[in-house]
C-alpha cells in the first residue's frame, strides 16, 4: 500500500501536567504527520509520553501548547462536545483493560457504539471480523482476556472508524492471544483501509508497522519506515 | 508520629467533603428534632410539676351549696385527708365598657392573711390585696394579658346580681387554672374568662357567706386510698349540698393540660423518636454504601498484610467523625430550635417559669444511637468485602448472574438505547441494594409528611368542629335555667338568624366502681346549630331515650352500647338516675354525653328550660346585637367562634405551626440528603463505566441518561411506596395517641402528600444536576489507567 497525503497533522505539541515542584512534562514540542491508512507503532518506555500523544490524538486530552489537525477538524482548543463528536464519528479506541460494560452482552457492546455511529458495520459483521460469531450472546465476564480485547476491538470497528487507536492492546495477554488481538486490528487496517496507531512497549510488534515512532523523555527520537512488515501471526514475544 | 491510616481518614474526609457534609446533615437533622422536641415535652413536664409543688395544687376538689366552717374540723379528721382550705367560689359576670359581649368569670375567695394553704398563686406583676381593703383583688394573668388590664384599674364584677368594682392591684398564675375553662366551652378562652381573687371579708358579704364555705381543697395524705377517701367527703358534705368530691384527673385545667401534654407527646416523643430511627437507617444505609465504594482500597490494604480488625478500626474512625459531626451539629442546633420553640409555648401554657430543658442523657443517648448506627453499616459494609480474598476484592464487583434477565436482552435487540438496558440491569442485577436505595428514599417521605401532616389535622378539625359539628357563630351561656321565652327573646333580636337552645348540667357518671365527671347535654332532635357526627361525618341522631356516650368516656367506664350507666347531676335536684346507653359516637374533639333536652328536663324534674343558647348572627350587626343580648337577665358569659379562631391560631395554632414547621423542614433535609448521596454513590461506583462510555463516543446526556435513569426508577417506585409508608405511620401513630378530649385524625390534605413528593423529585433534580456536573468532569485519562 502506498502511504498517502497527511490525515494527522501535530506541530509543536508540548503537555504539562501540574504546576510548580510536581510539573511534569509528558510531551515536549512534537511535530508528526499520519498518512491515510498507515499502520503506526509508538515505541517507549512508561512515561516516555507515548499514552499522553495517543490520548490527544483521539480527542480525550487537550495539548498545554501546539496544534493538532484531524483533516479539517482543528483538536486544540476544540469544546468537549466537537470532541466527543470528534470520537464518535472517527475514532475507535481499544485499551489494555478492554473497558467493556460488564452489563452489556458481546454483541449489545459492539451495538452500543454502532447505535450512534452514522455509518456502521452490523454488530454480527464486527464480530465476524475478530472470530467472535458464536460469543455475541455472552457477557464479558464469561468471556477469557483475549476474548474480551477482540470484543473492544469489533467494538471500536463497527462504526468504521477513520481511526483505530490502541493503546498497549496486548499488554494484559499472553502470547497466543496477544497474537489473534493483533491479527484482528491488522485486518481492520488491510481490509477498511483504516488509519492505526498502537501504542506498545513490546518492541516485537513493531514489526507489523508501516512506521515506527520510539518515544523518550516525551520526544519523538527516531522514526523508522518498516519496509519488510511481518504478520501478526509472526510475532513473538 | 501520625499514623499514616489515620491521616487517610483526615484526607477522606476532606475529598469527600460534600458527601460528608450531607451525611453529618442527615444525623444532625434526626439528632435536632429529636432532642429539641424531648427536651421540649421535658421542660412542660418539668414545669407543670414545679408548678403544682410550689402552689401546692390540691389533691381533691369539691363544691356545695353551703356549709358552716366546723366542718372544715371534721373533714380533717377522715381518714387520708391531709390539708383542707376552705373558700368562697362562685361564678361571675364582668362587664366591660369596651365591649358588648358578656364575659364570665369565676370569683374566688383570698385568705386574710394573704396565701392559702393550697392552690397558691404565684404573682406575676403587682402586689398582695391589702388586708384592710376588701376592694382590692388580683386577676388571672391570663386574662389581664388577653385584655390588657394593668394593675390599679377597675373591674366590674356582678356579685349576686350588684354590680361592684373592684380594684386590680396584681395578676397571678395559679395551678388549677393554666387552662381558664367553662362547662360548654370546648377550649380556653383567656378573652371572655377571668378569674378574681376577692379578699374573704368582700365574698362574705356579697354571698352571704360569713363563717361559711361552698368550695374546699384538700390534699390526701401519704397512703391515703383516694376513693375512700372522695366517698367519706362526699358523705360528710351530703347534707350541705355537696356536688361530688373529684381529684386531679376530674379538675377541668388538669384534665385539659393532660390531654395537651399527650398531644404533645405524640408531637414531641412519638413522631420524633420513629423520626430519629429512620434517620439512623438512612444513615445506616448512606454509611454502608459509601464504605462498600471503597472495596478497592479495602481490598489493597488487606492485599498489604493490614488485619480486618485495622481496617475495620480505620473505617469505624472515619464514619464515626462523620456521625460526631453531624450530632454536634444536631445538638447545637436542636438546642437553638428547643428553646425558640419553648418560647411559643408560653402563651399557651400558662406556667410560671418554662426553660428549655437539656438533659446530658439526651445529648449522649443522641450521639450513641448516630454513632452506633454509623458503626454498624461500617462494620457490615467491612466485613462483606474484607471475607474476600485480596485479589477477588480488588477486581470490580463480579456482574450479577446477568443470564436471569434474558427478556431484557430480547427487548433490547429492539429499538431501546442500550444505555436503559445497562440501567434495568443494574436495577435488576443487585436487587438488594436497589431496594435499601428505594426504601431509603421512601423513608424520607413520611419524615416530611410528619409535619406537614399536622397542618391538615389542625385543618380538618377545625372544619370539623366549627363548621359542621357547632355550626352557631356564637354562644351564650345564662346564670340559672331560662324558659323557652328567652330564646324567642333571642330570635328576636335584630341580626340574629337563628338560634336554639340547649341544656347543659354538670354530672357525674358512674358504672360500678368508675366514675366519670363530665357535663350531659340536652339537644332538641331538630336541632342544626350543633350535629353531632360519626367519624364519616355523618350526622348521627340523638337518641329518643337514654343517652349517647363519646367513646373515650365509654372505654373509660367500660360501657358499651345497651348498658346501663347512673346519672348523678350535680346541680338543682341533685337526681341520681339510672339510664341506659343507647349509642357510643366517635367525636373528633372533646368527650360528650348527649341525650334529647326534653329527656334531661325530665330527669332534672324541671320545665322546657335551657342554659346555653347558640346563634348565627349577621357580622353586620354585631355591635348592636352584642349590647341587646348582654341587657337580657341571667346572661352568664358568651363565645364568638370568630374570635375564638383568632385565639386558637396564636395559641395551639402557633405553637403546632413552629413544632411542624421545624419536624417537616428537618425532614427535608433529611430527603435531600438521602437522594443526593444515593445518586452521589452510585456515580462514584459507576465512575469507571461511565468515562468508558464517553471514552467511546457517547455524548455526557446519553451518559448520564445511564445513572439518572437508574435513579428515575427508584423514585418512581419509591414516592408513592413512601406516601403509603408515611400514611401507614400516621394512621398507626393518630390511632395509638387518641387522647380523652382530643383524636387527631389521620387525615393528610392531598397538597400535603404533592408537596412531600414534589420536594424529593426537587431533591432528586438537583442531585441529577450535580450528576450532570460530575459527569462533564471524568476524568477520561485516568479511566484508562486503571481497571477500576
Amino acid at each position: 500500500m502506498q502511504p498517502q497525503a497527511p490525515v494527522f497533522v501535530a506541530r509543536g505539541l508540548t503537555k504539562v501536567y501540574g504546576s510548580g515542584d510536581s510539573r511534569v512534562v509528558a510531551l515536549k514540542d512534537v511535530d508528526l504527520d499520519i498518512r491515510q491508512g498507515e499502520f503506526i507503532v509508538l515505541l517507549g518506555p512508561s512515561g516516555s509520553g507515548k499514552s499522553t500523544l495517543l490520548n490527544i490524538l483521539g480527542g480525550l486530552d487537550a495539548p498545554t501548547s501546539g496544534t493538532a489537525r484531524w483533516r479539517d477538524h482543528e483538536l486544540t482548543g476544540a469544546s468537549d462536545e466537537q470532541l466527543t463528536t470528534y470520537r464518535r464519528e472517527h475514532v475507535g479506541f481499544v485499551f489494555q483493560f478492554y473497558n467493556l460494560i460488564p452489563s452489556l452482552t458481546v454483541e449489545e457492546n459492539v451495538r452500543l457504539v454502532a447505535q450512534i455511529a452514522s455509518n456502521p458495520m452490523t454488530p454480527a459483521e464486527a464480530l465476524e471480523l475478530v472470530g467472535l460469531s458464536h460469543r455475541a450472546g455472552h457477557f464479558p465476564s464469561q468471556l477469557s482476556g483475549g476474548e474480551q480485547q477482540r470484543v473492544a476491538v469489533a467494538r471500536a470497528i463497527v462504526k468504521r472508524p477513520d481511526i483505530l487507536l490502541c493503546d498497549e492492546p496486548t499488554g494484559a495477554l499472553d502470547v497466543d492471544t496477544g497474537r489473534l488481538v493483533l491479527a484482528a486490528i491488522a485486518k481492520v487496517n488491510a481490509e477498511l483501509n483504516t488509519t492505526t496507531a498502537v501504542i506498545t512497549h513490546n518492541s516485537a510488534i513493531a514489526g507489523m508497522a508501516h512506521r515506527v515512532l520510539r518515544l523518550s523523555g516525551g520526544r519523538i527520537v527516531k522514526e523508522e519506515p518498516n519496509p519488510r512488515r511481518i504478520r501478526a501471526e509472526d510475532v513473538t514475544w | 508520629m501520625v499514623n499514616v491510616l489515620d491521616i487517610k481518614v483526615a484526607r477522606d474526609l476532606w475529598s469527600m467533603r460534600l458527601q460528608v457534609l450531607s451525611i453529618a446533615l442527615l444525623v444532625a437533622a434526626g439528632v435536632a428534632v429529636f432532642v429539641m422536641s424531648v427536651s421540649n415535652y421535658q421542660a412542660l413536664i418539668g414545669a407543670m410539676e414545679a408548678h403544682y409543688r410550689n402552689e401546692r395544687f390540691a389533691d381533691i376538689f369539691v363544691g356545695m351549696t353551703r356549709a358552716p366552717l366546723s366542718v372544715v374540723d371534721r373533714l380533717r379528721e377522715i381518714d387520708g385527708i391531709g390539708i383542707v382550705e376552705p373558700r368562697v367560689a362562685e361564678p361571675v359576670r364582668v362587664i366591660r365598657e369596651d365591649t358588648n359581649l358578656p364575659i364570665s368569670g369565676r370569683v374566688i375567695s383570698l385568705p386574710a392573711a394573704g396565701q392559702p394553704l393550697l392552690n397558691r398563686l404565684h404573682l406575676v406583676q403587682g402586689r398582695w390585696p391589702d388586708p384592710l381593703r376588701p376592694e382590692e383583688v388580683i386577676i388571672n394573668a391570663a386574662y389581664a394579658e388577653a385584655r390588657a388590664v394593668r394593675s390599679g384599674e377597675t373591674i366590674e364584677v356582678v356579685l349576686n346580681g350588684r354590680l361592684q368594682g373592684f380594684r386590680v392591684v396584681g395578676t397571678a398564675l395559679s395551678p388549677e387554672f393554666i387552662f381558664a375553662t367553662r362547662a360548654a366551652v370546648p377550649l380556653p378562652d383567656d378573652r371572655n374568662f377571668v378569674v378574681v381573687w376577692a379578699s374573704e371579708d368582700a365574698m362574705a358579704g356579697a354571698f352571704d357567706m360569713k363563717g361559711a364555705f361552698n368550695d374546699a381543697l384538700m390534699t390526701l395524705a401519704p397512703g391515703a386510698r383516694p376513693q375512700h377517701v372522695l366517698e367519706e367527703v362526699d358523705r360528710l358534705l351530703a347534707p350541705y349540698g355537696g356536688t361530688g368530691a373529684y381529684g386531679r384527673s376530674d379538675q377541668p385545667s388538669h384534665r385539659f393540660l393532660k390531654d395537651e401534654l399527650a398531644e404533645q407527646e405524640t408531637l414531641s416523643i412519638v413522631m420524633p423518636s420513629v423520626f430519629f430511627g429512620i434517620a439512623a437507617f438512612l444513615l445506616n444505609v448512606v454509611v454502608g454504601r459509601m464504605v462498600e465504594a471503597q472495596r478497592g482500597q479495602i481490598a489493597s490494604l488487606k492485599a498489604l498484610g493490614f488485619a480486618n480488625r485495622t481496617i475495620a478500626l480505620h473505617y469505624f474512625k472515619l464514619v464515626t467523625a462523620i456521625a460526631l459531626l453531624g450530632s454536634a451539629i444536631g445538638l447545637v442546633v436542636g438546642r437553638w430550635f428547643a428553646i425558640g420553640v419553648v418560647g411559643s409555648y408560653g402563651a399557651f401554657f400558662r406556667f410560671p417559669s418554662l426553660e428549655a430543658q437539656l438533659e446530658p442523657w439526651l445529648l449522649v443517648a443522641a450521639a450513641l444511637v448516630s454513632v452506633g448506627a454509623a458503626n454498624l453499616a461500617a462494620a457490615s459494609a467491612v466485613y462483606r468485602i474484607a471475607i474476600l480474598a485480596p485479589a477477588e476484592a480488588m477486581r470490580p464487583e463480579t456482574p450479577p448472574a446477568l443470564h436471569t434477565f434474558s427478556w431484557l436482552q430480547t427487548i433490547g435487540s429492539q429499538r431501546i438505547p442500550l444505555q436503559y438496558i445497562i440501567a434495568a440491569r443494574t436495577i435488576l442485577g443487585r436487587p438488594v441494594r436497589t431496594l435499601l436505595t428505594t426504601v431509603g428514599i421512601a423513608l424520607a417521605i413520611p419524615l416530611i409528611l410528619f409535619g406537614l401532616y399536622w397542618f391538615d389535622a389542625i385543618d380538618y378539625m377545625i372544619d370539623v368542629s366549627f363548621g359542621r359539628i357547632e355550626r352557631g357563630d356564637a354562644f351564650v351561656t345564662f346564670t340559672e335555667p331560662v324558659s323557652a321565652d328567652a330564646l324567642y327573646e333571642l330570635r328576636a333580636i335584630p341580626g340574629v338568624l337563628e338560634a336554639e337552645v340547649q341544656r347543659v348540667v354538670p354530672i357525674t357518671l358512674r358504672a360500678g366502681h368508675r366514675a366519670y365527671r363530665t357535663s350531659a347535654t340536652g339537644l332538641d332532635s331538630a336541632s342544626e346549630l350543633k350535629v353531632l357526627r360519626d367519624s364519616a361525618l355523618r350526622p348521627i341522631a340523638v337518641p329518643s331515650d337514654g343517652i349517647m356516650l363519646s367513646r373515650t368516656i365509654a372505654r373509660q367506664l367500660d360501657l358499651k352500647a345497651g348498658d346501663s350507666v347512673t346519672i348523678e347531676v350535680l346541680e338543682g335536684s341533685r337526681t341520681v338516675r339510672e339510664v341506659t346507653v343507647r349509642r357510643i359516637s366517635d367525636d373528633i374533639l372533646g368527650a360528650s354525653v348527649t341525650l334529647q333536652r326534653t329527656a334531661l328536663n325530665r330527669l332534672m324534674r324541671e320545665g322546657p328550660v335551657a342554659n346555653v343558647a347558640t346563634f348565627r348572627f349577621d357580622p353586620g350587626q354585631s355591635e348592636l346585637l352584642w349590647s341587646r343580648i348582654r341587657s337580657m337577665p341571667k346572661i352568664e358569659g358568651s363565645s364568638v367562634k370568630a374570635l375564638w379562631f383568632a385565639l386558637f391560631n396564636e395559641t395551639i395554632g402557633g405553637m403546632v405551626v413552629i413544632g411542624a414547621l421545624v419536624l417537616s423542614g428537618f425532614g427535608m433535609l433529611i430527603a435531600i440528603g438521602v437522594v443526593y448521596n444515593s445518586a452521589r454513590i452510585a456515580l462514584q461506583e459507576r465512575a469507571w463505566e461511565l468515562a468508558s462510555l464517553r471514552i467511546i463516543g457517547l455524548t455526557r446526556r446519553e451518559v448520564s441518561a445511564v445513572i439518572i435513569s437508574e435513579l428515575v426508577v427508584e423514585l418512581i417506585v419509591a414516592i408513592p411506596a413512601g406516601l403509603l409508608i408515611g400514611r401507614y405511620l400516621i394512621e398507626l401513630i393518630a390511632s395509638a395517641r387518641a387522647s380523652e378530649s382530643f383524636q387527631i385524625p389521620a387525615v393528610i390534605d392531598r397538597s400535603s402528600y404533592a408537596i412531600a413528593a414534589l420536594l424529593v423529585i426537587g431533591a432528586a433534580i438537583a442531585s441529577f444536576i450535580t450528576i450532570r456536573r460530575r459527569i462533564e468532569k471524568l476524568d477520561l485519562v485516568a479511566v484508562l489507567k486503571t481497571r477500576d
